[in-house]
């Protein structure tokens, strides 16, 4: 439990599992700034890939200090989340509806963005 | 490298023993159990419904058989698995169990093994003293495919396991047992079959170190293609035409996991990201094992193979979805098929 936040860490979702398991692998005299140099760049790169799903539901995200994420929708709300399964219930709250993958219009939008 | 990322410290598998009522869980267990490797091994037995019987029948287990009181494993009680687990683990580490090589945590009959998995992999301590390497499910062949017709629990059961042993296969007729085998095997394709007649089945093969469970390449039998079972349960068996951009994997199987969650049974499978070793996915329900990244392919086939088992949900709508997430993957899906 972090004190400032107030955030439970107990539970390393599993799509961050690899980030940690480096960060493991490489131990407390691993090459730390490397480490983080990857980690940005996994944040950012699934800042961006989550983006071209959110944007059709009028959302958007970016990653927040390094270590969370703070997802918006276009009347300026917006929540922090920790990671991808604290994400998707937050989306939809925003949303107003759940974010499915196998939607159709959703298939069809970024089948759409891959053709231009 | 296992025990690199785990800081020196070795998990203890942890093999989770799924079947309906009278399917022969325990039986095939006290079985298993008399075998010299399995000597080490404590066994957690639910007691439910008839007054310890099933308890009395695993003789070697005495003293360590921590009965679990108070229903069922998965919904009630699964904070007293974790009081159990941690009871093992306390008692191993005080040397009052010398050796604790494996755990087996027998369910009830009606059980869904998910919430199980969820609390080992969640519970703050238990996910650092435990893996769950394997989960075994015994389907009666006299009356398998009764309890797959009329109750979810028992298709819920065989979705998530790794291994299915029909047991009882001395009684019933040859052609009812292979009938049974091959709708197993549509329900499941990822899972290996085993038979047993009055309990008796390999030790070994079941039960086999290091490569049992998630470590082991997903036995994906593609041979019929979109297979599906009677009832609404479909799976699907798929590789892709290229290596897979994780990330986007990640996020495309939490988003379906988030909305539909309750309809994705399983999910297994090896997936090429581009390294050296693919990542090994397995996920029973909204439950999904930490991804373990491979430092090699344990074969010569070196493509993405992944079964998904779902519950309403057609085929074609999964492969559809990943298809439109293809721009984002890096990589299309394509259905699975053997070379004939």
């Amino acid at each position: 439990m972090c004190v400032l936040c107030g955030r439970d860490f107990v539970g390393v979702h599993w799509t961050d599992r690899h980030v940690e398991d480096r960060a493991l692998l490489s131990g407390p005299s691993g090459d730390s700034s490397g480490y983080q140099r990857d980690r940005r760049r996994d944040r950012a790169h699934r800042a961006a890939l989550t983006n071209a799903v959110l944007r059709h539901y009028g959302l958007r995200v970016e990653d927040w200090g390094g270590s969370k994420y703070l997802l918006r929708d276009r009347k300026g709300r917006s929540e922090i989340v920790q990671d991808l399964g604290a994400l998707w219930p937050a989306a939809a709250r925003l949303a107003g509806r759940p974010l499915d993958p196998l939607d159709p219009a959703l298939r069809r939008a970024l089948s759409a963005d891959d053709d231009a | 490298m296992r025990r690199a990322v785990e800081n020196g410290t070795t998990r203890r598998p942890l093999t989770v023993v799924t079947g309906f009522l009278g399917s022969g869980k325990t039986t095939l267990l006290s079985r298993v159990l008399s075998e010299p490797a399995m000597a080490n091994t404590a066994v957690l037995v639910n007691e439910f419904g008839e007054v310890g019987l099933d308890h009395h029948l695993l003789r070697r287990v005495d003293e360590r058989t921590v009965l679990l009181g108070g229903g069922c494993v998965c919904c009630t009680t699964r904070e007293d698995l974790v009081v159990a687990l941690l009871d093992l683990l306390d008692l191993n580490q005080r040397g009052e169990i010398p050796h604790l090589d494996r755990v087996v945590v027998e369910t009830t009959g009606l059980a869904d093994p998910a919430p199980i998995l969820h609390t080992v992999f969640s519970d703050p301590v238990l996910q650092h003293h435990f893996s769950v390497d394997l989960v075994l499910a015994t389907v009666d062949a006299l009356n398998g495919n009764l309890h797959l017709d009329n109750n979810p629990e028992s298709v819920k059961q065989v979705a998530a396991a790794d291994k299915v042993v029909v047991t009882k296969t001395d009684v019933a007729e040859r052609a009812s047992v292979e009938g049974l085998l091959a709708r197993l095997g549509a329900i499941n394709p990822s899972a290996q079959t085993f038979e047993a007649a009055l309990g008796e089945v390999g030790v070994e093969e079941l039960f086999r170190p290091g490569h049992a469970g998630t470590r082991a390449a997903p036995a994906v039998l593609p041979a019929q293609n979109s297979l599906h079972d009677t009832a609404e349960t479909h799976s699907v068996s798929l590789t892709f035409d290229g290596p897979v951009d994780w990330t986007a994997f990640g996020i495309w199987l939490s988003m379906l996991l988030h909305a539909r969650g309750e309809e994705v049974l399983r999910v297994k499978g090896m997936l090429d990201v581009g390294g050296a070793g693919p990542v090994v996915v397995n996920g029973v329900q909204h439950t999904i094992h930490p991804p373990e990244h491979l430092d090699a392919w344990p074969d010569a086939d070196h493509s993405s193979r992944i079964v998904l088992i779902t519950k309403r949900i057609p085929p074609e709508d999964l492969t559809g979805s990943l298809r439109a997430f293809g721009g984002l993957l890096g990589a299309r899906p394509s259905p699975l098929y053997t070379q004939p």
